[in-house]
C-alpha cells in the first residue's frame, strides 16, 4: 500500500521534475514565439550549463559561483550563436526560414555534441547536499524543494521582467505583431537577440536544476531538446504560461509514472501526450 | 520551371549508374570490408530517395526515417520468427505495416493542414515513441542488446550461386535501388510529378484547379514509408545484428538528410551521389585514428553549412556547370541557393 506520505515525497520531486520541464519549455517557446525559429540546440545548451558548472566546481569554487559562471557563459554562448548562425537564419523568412532554422540548430546540436563528447565522455552530477526535510511523517528529498524554490523565483523573475520593464513590454509586442513594433519604434532584430540570450540562460538553468539531482551526459542534450518540445506544444507553443503549466503537469504524471508503472512507460505517456495535442489542437500551434 | 531532364535521359543515367555499381565489387577485389561499405552506400541511398518523394517533392518533413526503418526490421524479423516463415514472406507485411503508418501521418497532417514544422514535430515525436518500444519491449524486440539478424537465407542462394554471402545482398540491395529509382522516375515524370510541383508551388492554387492534394500527399507518404520499412530490414540484414541504437534519429534520419540536400533536393540521382560523398566522408575519416572521434562533430558542421550555404546540391551545381561550359544560356538560377534552386 502506497503511503499518502511517499506521495507527498512523489509529488515533490515530480515538481521539481516540472520545474526542469517548464524552464526547457519556456526557453524554446521565448524563441519560436518571437522569431520562428524552433531551436533544437535548446538541450544542448542545458547540458554546457553543467559542464561548465562542473569544471568551475572542480577547480575548487563554490556550488553558486559555479552556477553563476555556467549561466553567463551559455548566455555569452547564446550571444554568440545568434550573432553568428541566427543572423544568417533570419535573412530568409516564412516557412524557408522554419525550415532553416530546424536544419541550422540540429546541425549545431550535432556539432556541439561531436566536440563536447571529446573532453567530457563520462557523466555529470552538482550534487545539493541539502540533506532531506521530514514534513508530517513524510521524507522530502531537500535538493528537490531546492530546485522547486529556485525555478519559482526565475520563472517569476521572466514574467515580471516580460510585464513590468520597458523591454518586455517590447518584446512582448514583437510576440503579438512584428509590423506594429517596428511601427512604434520597436527594433524585432535586437529583441530577438536580447531573447535568444534569455532563453540559452533559461535553459542553462534548467540543465543545473537536472544535474542537482541526476547526472548527465553529453548524449542527454538532444533528449532535453525533445522534452523541450513537448513542453511547448502541450503548452501551446507561444504562450509561457501554456509551457510552466505543461512543465508542471507532465513533471508530476512523469514521475507517478514511474513510479506506479516504470521509466518505460512513464517516457511513453510524454511523448504521446504530446502527440495527442498535436493531433487534438494543431490549429493552437500554428 | 520543371528544370528535369527528359524522361529518357533520366532512364540512362540510372542504367549508366546501376551498371557502374554493379561492376563496383570487382574494384575493391573481394575486400568484404570495402562490399559492406558498398551495401552501407545503397541502403543510405535508398533512404534518402523515399525521403526525397516524400520530403523533397511534396514538403512533408518527415523526421522517423530511422523508426520507420526500425518498425520493418523488427516486424519482418519478429514476424518471421512467431510464424516459422520466410523473412521473403513477412518483409512485404512489414512494408505494408510502415506504409501505413506513412499514410496516416500525411492524410492527418494534410487533412489538418499541418505546416512542415508541425508534420517534423509529429513525426519525431513518433520516432521517439518507436525508439522507445524497441528498447522497453525487451520481452519480444531483445531491448537494448537486440538480437542477431540472419534472414533471408541469403547463404543459400550464395552456395547455389558460389559467391559471397555479402555479395548476395549487396546485389539485391543495387536491384532495390534501381527498381525504387524507376518507382521514382514514374512518379515525377507523371500527372504525380506535376501535381507535387503544383502542391509545392502554391497549395491553394493546386487545390482550386482540382488537384487533390490531401490525395497526392497521402500517396507520397505511403510510398516512401513503404521503401523505407523495406529498406529498414536490408539496413538489419547488413549489420548482421538488430539494435535499437541503429535506428534512432541521430543515427539514421540526421545522415540522410544530409545525404539528400548534398547530392540534391527533387533530382533522381541526387541520393546517390549524396551518398557517395557522405559515406565517403565517413571512410576518410575512419582511415585516421585522430579523426575519428571528430566525425559527429564534422557531420553536424556540415549540417549547418549544406543548408545555410548549399541548399541546390551537387547534381544541380554540376549540371549548371555542365551547361555553362557549354555556353548555354540556362544560368539563369545560378546563385539561387536561398531558395533551394526552386
Amino acid at each position: 500500500m502506497v503511503t499518502a506520505s511517499t506521495l507527498l515525497g512523489l509529488a515533490v520531486d515530480g515538481l521539481a521534475f516540472g520545474v526542469f520541464l517548464a524552464l526547457l519549455g519556456v526557453g524554446i517557446t521565448l524563441v519560436f514565439g518571437l522569431g520562428e525559429v524552433l531551436n533544437l540546440a535548446i538541450g544542448t545548451f542545458a547540458v554546457l550549463a553543467v559542464l561548465v558548472a562542473t569544471v568551475v566546481v572542480q577547480q575548487g569554487m563554490g556550488l553558486v559561483v559555479a552556477a553563476v559562471v555556467a549561466l553567463v557563459a551559455v548566455a555569452a554562448f547564446g550571444l554568440f550563436v545568434d550573432r553568428t548562425l541566427l543572423s544568417l537564419v533570419y535573412r530568409s523568412e516564412g516557412e524557408d526560414r522554419i525550415l532553416l532554422g530546424i536544419f541550422t540548430t540540429l546541425g549545431l546540436t550535432v556539432l556541439l555534441d561531436g566536440i563536447l563528447i571529446n573532453y567530457f565522455p563520462s557523466r555529470y552530477t552538482l550534487p545539493l547536499d541539502v540533506g532531506t526535510l521530514s514534513v508530517a511523517g513524510a521524507t522530502l528529498t531537500g535538493s528537490s524543494l531546492v530546485i522547486v524554490a529556485v525555478g519559482t523565483v526565475v520563472l517569476a523573475a521572466v514574467f515580471a521582467f516580460l510585464r513590468g520593464t520597458f523591454l518586455g513590454k517590447a518584446t512582448r509586442t514583437v510576440f503579438q505583431d512584428e509590423r506594429g513594433a517596428r511601427l512604434v519604434g520597436v527594433n524585432p532584430r535586437r529583441i530577438r537577440t536580447l531573447i535568444f540570450v534569455l532563453s540559452a540562460a533559461v535553459a542553462g538553468l534548467g540543465g543545473l536544476v537536472f544535474a542537482a539531482g541526476s547526472a548527465v551526459a553529453v548524449s542527454n542534450g538532444f533528449e532535453f531538446t525533445t522534452f523541450a518540445l513537448i513542453i511547448s506544444i502541450v503548452g501551446g507553443v507561444r504562450s509561457l504560461v501554456g509551457a510552466i503549466g505543461a512543465g508542471v503537469l507532465l513533471g508530476l504524471v512523469n514521475q507517478f509514472a514511474n513510479f506506479f508503472v516504470g521509466s518505460y512507460i512513464a517516457t511513453i505517456i510524454l511523448f504521446v501526450t504530446a502527440i495527442v495535442v498535436l493531433l487534438a489542437r494543431p490549429e493552437a500551434i500554428q | 520551371m520543371s528544370s528535369r531532364a527528359s524522361l529518357g535521359t533520366e532512364v540512362r543515367n540510372v542504367a549508366i549508374v546501376a551498371v557502374l555499381f554493379a561492376v563496383a565489387p570487382l574494384v575493391v577485389l573481394g575486400s568484404s570490408y570495402y562490399e559492406s561499405v558498398l551495401a552501407h552506400l545503397l541502403l543510405i541511398a535508398l533512404f534518402a530517395v523515399a525521403l526525397n518523394i516524400v520530403f523533397g517533392h511534396t514538403d512533408q518533413l518527415f523526421l522517423f526515417v530511422g523508426g520507420l526503418a526500425g518498425v520493418g526490421a523488427y516486424t519482418t524479423a519478429l514476424l518471421a520468427d512467431a510464424l516459422s516463415i520466410s523473412a521473403w514472406v513477412t518483409l512485404p507485411v512489414a512494408a505494408l505495416v510502415c506504409g501505413l503508418i506513412g499514410m496516416l501521418v500525411s492524410y492527418v497532417s494534410a487533412k489538418r493542414n499541418f505546416t512542415v514544422v508541425l508534420i517534423s514535430i509529429l513525426t519525431l515525436n513518433l520516432q521517439l515513441v518507436f525508439s522507445e518500444i524497441f528498447v522497453g519491449a525487451r520481452d519480444i524486440t531483445g531491448g537494448s542488446t537486440g538480437f542477431p539478424y540472419e534472414y533471408f537465407s541469403l547463404g543459400v542462394v550464395a552456395e547455389a550461386v558460389g559467391i559471397e554471402t555479402k555479395l548476395v545482398l549487396y546485389y539485391i540491395v543495387l536491384v532495390l535501388l534501381v527498381a525504387t529509382l524507376g518507382v521514382y522516375l514514374r512518379l515525377v515524370h507523371s500527372k504525380y510529378g506535376i501535381a507535387f510541383d503544383a502542391i509545392r508551388e502554391d497549395e491553394v492554387a493546386a487545390e482550386s484547379i482540382g488537384i487533390d492534394v490531401v490525395r497526392y500527399k497521402t500517396i507520397a507518404g505511403f510510398v516512401a514509408a513503404l521503401i523505407i520499412g523495406v529498406v529498414g530490414a536490408f539496413f538489419a540484414r547488413e549489420s548482421g545484428y538488430v539494435l535499437p541504437g541503429g535506428f534512432t534519429f541521430l543515427a539514421v534520419d540526421v545522415i540522410v538528410l544530409i545525404v539528400l540536400v548534398v547530392g540534391g533536393l527533387r533530382t533522381t540521382l541526387g541520393p546517390v551521389v549524396g551518398a557517395v560523398i557522405v559515406v565517403g566522408i565517413e571512410e576518410f575519416l575512419s582511415s585516421a585514428q585522430s579523426l575519428q572521434t571528430w566525425r559527429t562533430a564534422i557531420f553536424g558542421a556540415l549540417l549547418i553549412v549544406l543548408f545555410l550555404y548549399f541548399r541546390r546540391g551537387v547534381v544541380r551545381s554540376a549540371r549548371d556547370l555542365v551547361a555553362d561550359a557549354r555556353g548555354g544560356s540556362t544560368g539563369g538560377n545560378g546563385g539561387s541557393d536561398v531558395d533551394g534552386g526552386q
